[in-house]
């Protein structure tokens, strides 16, 4: 369990943290999303005690460790750009956290072959990290973070450095290893396919601030507000109402439309729209729409509905929401 | 670039030429020198009193320059990178100082200071002899030598960043822990190199030394000051070979441990 507190932190000008709270249950995995600068980095290189905070508190496990230099922190820290020590073997790396406590030689080798089994790497304990793969390097600290048992895994963007196929494998296997090992794990990431394929929570970061707070499917389909709307996928804007793509029903017949859209509450009404281009990306097909206001808007569909409407550029479409769920809430909108 | 065939072996039996006339030749004519009336005459005149003495002279120097200068070189190079703090620039410029100034601006500027008559000549008058004597020496190479290990462990510093150090903190190290295991080995090459280019200019440093010593044989001679003192005073051209080919001897060494030293790390 980590919790911060009112946490502000300042570099110059520019807040990094403005009035950030934020509670992360025991055993969870929990990712912080947001775009460059939005202070997620900050947030937690603070809870790792890597960033002193200019105001608020951070507690781990119930401790108040606002003021405790990250050594004593019970922490495990994982880097982008993996930090490994490169003058030494993946089995030294492995083992520093548990040399520093000086831990008798045979329990070292021990756990660091344990380590080196989880993370894959057990042919590789006498090698040196320059001549590891990124991903591999990636999966050492890993090992080393865990070596020393910490009570809070703290990943700061750690596929971020990764090629697309090594990065979404390495995701794959860290949600593994988390249902294993289910050491609190917090994960910092701008991307958000990453936060809602891996985390079981996601708080996602605005300028210094927190927007939303809440497990992947809540965020996706029941966003607070405009931003985190956007930040979780694509949106298009229809008449007044942000939603999202596959969200939107076409129809080549008003009436129909209009009596499939009464049965939709609070709906934003039925819009016709001229097809400017039709994609087929593999199962979806994205239609490009201009609005009779002139707006221009994109719809998702399945591959099927696609066929069945026969759609060509230049024609004439109705345009509903057809899942209201994830409309963001009026008030919120106007909040913003 | 295409070159004919012709100036290519042109353009290399210049450079080749060039480094053979400047460098080569004179190493050789002295080497030559030296050994031309047979190896028994060499160490004769490489093991009388005077020359043992200078050479030990010249180890104790460097021996006490070199410590002083990786500690202070590392700890200045740990400010320059990692400092944020106000005169950091004017640090900067200082570090580089002893390219800027003539040594022989140096030994004057040091007998200004601890000379009988300096700002320091209270130490002098009471009998603790700097100028023309050890610490004099000491001081006057430390200072022609203080930007070696600065400027060699500065960009290793830069370049190995802070990640390495912070991932040390986070699994347990303080700050002793951290530089021991961490800083000191990742630095460690540009600290080598820093250090065999003090050594080497320490050994050969000649115009500070000699406005300090007092240049008694035997007593605060350095090898190169008896290179000088043989060839100028004595007129004995014989000895100032030998002592020069002692001095390129020591340099050499050096530099080979050097090579050695650095071949290990490429082998990694």
């Amino acid at each position: 369990m980590i919790t911060v507190t009112n946490a502000h932190k300042q570099y110059g000008t520019f807040t990094a943290l403005d009035d950030v709270s934020l509670d992360i249950p025991r055993g969870s995995l929990t990712a912080l999303l947001g775009p460059s600068g939005s202070g997620k980095s900050t947030l937690l290189r603070s809870i790792a005690g890597l960033e002193t905070l200019d105001a608020g508190v951070v507690t781990i496990e119930g401790e108040d460790v606002t003021n405790v230099p990250p050594q004593r922190r019970g922490i495990g820290f994982v880097f982008q750009h993996y930090a490994a020590f490169k003058h030494m073997t993946v089995r030294d790396n492995v083992a520093f956290g548990l040399s520093i406590r000086k831990r008798p030689k045979p329990v070292i080798d021990k756990r660091v072959d344990e380590l080196l089994e989880i993370v894959g790497l057990s042919g590789f304990r006498d090698r040196y990290p320059a001549q590891l793969s990124g991903g591999q390097r990636q999966r050492m600290a890993l090992a080393r973070a865990l070596a020393v048992d910490p009570q809070v895994l703290l990943l700061d963007e750690p596929f971020g450095a990764l090629d697309a196929k090594v990065r979404t494998d390495l995701r794959t296997w860290l949600r593994r290893l988390h249902d294993e090992v289910h050491v609190t794990t917090v994960l910092v990431t701008h991307d958000q396919e990453e936060a809602l394929d891996v985390a079981d929570r996601i708080a996602v970061l605005n300028q210094g601030r927190i927007e939303q707070v809440g497990d992947p499917v809540t965020l996706y389909d029941r966003p607070a507000n405009d931003f985190v709307m956007s930040f979780l996928g694509s949106v298009s804007r229809l008449g007044d109402q942000v939603v999202r793509p596959h969200d939107i029903a076409l129809d080549r017949d008003r009436q129909h439309a209009l009596a499939l859209d009464a049965a939709v509450p609070a709906s934003a009404g039925v819009i016709g729209a001229v097809v400017e281009r039709v994609v087929r990306l593999g199962f979806e097909v994205r239609v490009d729409l201009r609005a009779e206001s002139g707006e221009r808007f994109a719809a998702q569909i399945t591959r099927r509905d696609a066929n069945d409407l026969r759609l060509a550029a230049g024609e004439t479409v109705f345009a509903r929401v057809d899942q209201p769920s994830s409309i963001v809430e009026r008030m919120a909108i106007a909040g913003v | 670039m295409n070159v004919t065939q012709q100036t290519r072996v042109g353009l290399r039996t210049v450079a080749l030429g060039y480094l053979f006339v400047l460098l080569a030749l004179p190493i050789g004519v002295i080497l030559y020198r030296t050994f031309e009336p047979g190896l028994s005459e060499f160490f004769a005149s490489i093991s009388t009193p005077a020359a043992i003495s200078a050479l030990n002279l010249s180890l104790l120097i460097v021996a006490i320059v070199v410590p002083l200068n990786v500690v202070f070189g590392v700890v200045t190079a740990l400010a320059l990178v990692r400092g944020r703090f106000r005169g950091r620039g004017l640090l900067q410029a200082v570090v580089d100082l002893p390219f800027a100034v003539s040594p022989i601006v140096v030994g004057v500027a040091l007998i200004m200071l601890w000379g009988a008559g300096g700002w320091f000549g209270a130490l002098d008058r009471s009998g603790f002899t700097v100028i023309f004597g050890l610490p004099g020496m000491v001081i006057a190479t430390i200072f022609v030598t203080l930007p070696f290990v600065v400027r060699e462990v500065e960009p290793v510093l830069h370049e190995i960043g802070t990640d390495q150090e912070q991932a040390a903190s986070t699994l347990g190290a303080t700050g002793w822990q951290t530089f021991w295991r961490i800083t000191l080995p990742a630095i460690r090459w540009g600290l080598t190199y820093g250090v065999v280019l003090t050594v080497a200019r320490a050994l050969g440093e000649f115009g500070a030394v000699i406005m300090v010593s007092s240049g008694f044989a035997g007593v605060s001679q350095t090898l190169t000051l008896l290179v000088h003192a043989r060839y100028i005073d004595d007129h004995n051209t014989y000895g100032a070979y030998a002592a020069a080919t002692l001095l390129m001897g020591i340099a050499l060494v050096v530099l080979l441990l050097m090579t050695v030293l650095d071949r290990k790390r490429s082998n990694r």
